[in-house]
């Protein structure tokens, strides 16, 4: 039973996450020409990382959960225009259609998840 | 944040680069314009963009990451006025030389079609958000 929920949870905060970083995007297609602007994206850090140490006895302490997104300016296109400004516009529109069908995954998984719910407090029809 | 933030965030995006369009047109359009307001030539105008930051966004800790952009000011091109010859021009000076503006029609050509690109791009990212919440709404049907 809360291995059902869990999943949705985690699934929930998987598009919690496509959807800020969505917005963070569409910030930097907005500021296309803007002067010295600088690229701006999101990068996921997952909770329970391999790195930490497991609870797996209830004396155990856990590690402290970080945030669970972090901002990262990206320059790695190195793609500056006269004016300073480093927007690639391929680069983040394909990070826009990327970050969209991860949305769409997970938005799937969540809808398949409730139907095997649904079917299994249904009568099996 | 939710969708609307990144709508939000879209639209400033979009109305900038209709204010970049517009005073592109205005510039074309008055290429020939030897009398403006204030007298003199007309002078070429240029949009001042500015990266601002979004309402709402300001709690979550990557606020510094979500940025709309604004039109801050519509400056004008200080480049000296084109003189031709052209002495029976009422507008002519005394050595028979009339003003013209700074425009070249060229460059405001290359500004509109940046301009008219990158509201496009606009437009994608806005319907990326609206299909995104789109699926969203499908969850649990």
């Amino acid at each position: 039973m809360t291995a059902n929920f869990s999943t949705i949870d985690h699934l929930q905060a998987a598009l919690t996450y496509h959807r800020e970083r969505h917005t963070v995007l569409a910030g930097n297609i907005a500021n296309l020409d803007t002067p010295g602007y600088r690229s701006a994206d999101l990068v996921r850090q997952v909770q329970g990382d391999p790195s930490s140490l497991a609870v797996s006895e209830p004396g155990h302490i856990a590690s402290a959960a970080g945030p669970d997104f972090v901002t990262s300016l990206d320059d790695s296109g190195k793609l500056q225009s006269p004016d300073g400004n480093a927007v690639s516009l391929e680069r983040e529109l394909a990070k826009i259609d990327a970050n969209r069908t991860r949305y769409a995954t997970s938005a799937e998984l969540v809808s398949r998840r409730f139907a095997l719910l649904r079917y299994a407090a249904g009568d099996g029809t | 944040m939710d969708f609307f933030t990144a709508m939000e965030v879209s639209a400033s995006g979009l109305s900038a680069q209709r204010t970049r369009m517009n005073v592109a047109a205005s510039n074309l359009a008055n290429a020939q314009t030897t009398q403006a307001e204030g007298g003199g030539p007309y002078k070429r105008k240029d949009v001042v963009l500015a990266a601002t930051g979004v309402a709402g966004t300001e709690n979550t800790p990557y606020a510094q990451a979500v940025r709309g952009v604004e039109v801050t000011q519509i400056s004008q091109d200080s480049k000296p006025p084109r003189l031709e010859y052209d002495p029976g021009h009422p507008q002519a000076n005394a050595q028979g030389y009339v003003a013209y503006p700074n425009i070249n029609p060229v460059e405001e050509m290359v500004d509109m079609i940046t301009a008219s690109r990158a509201y496009e791009a606009g437009i994608t990212s806005m319907s990326t958000a609206v299909n995104m919440a789109e699926r969203a709404l499908g969850i649990g049907k």
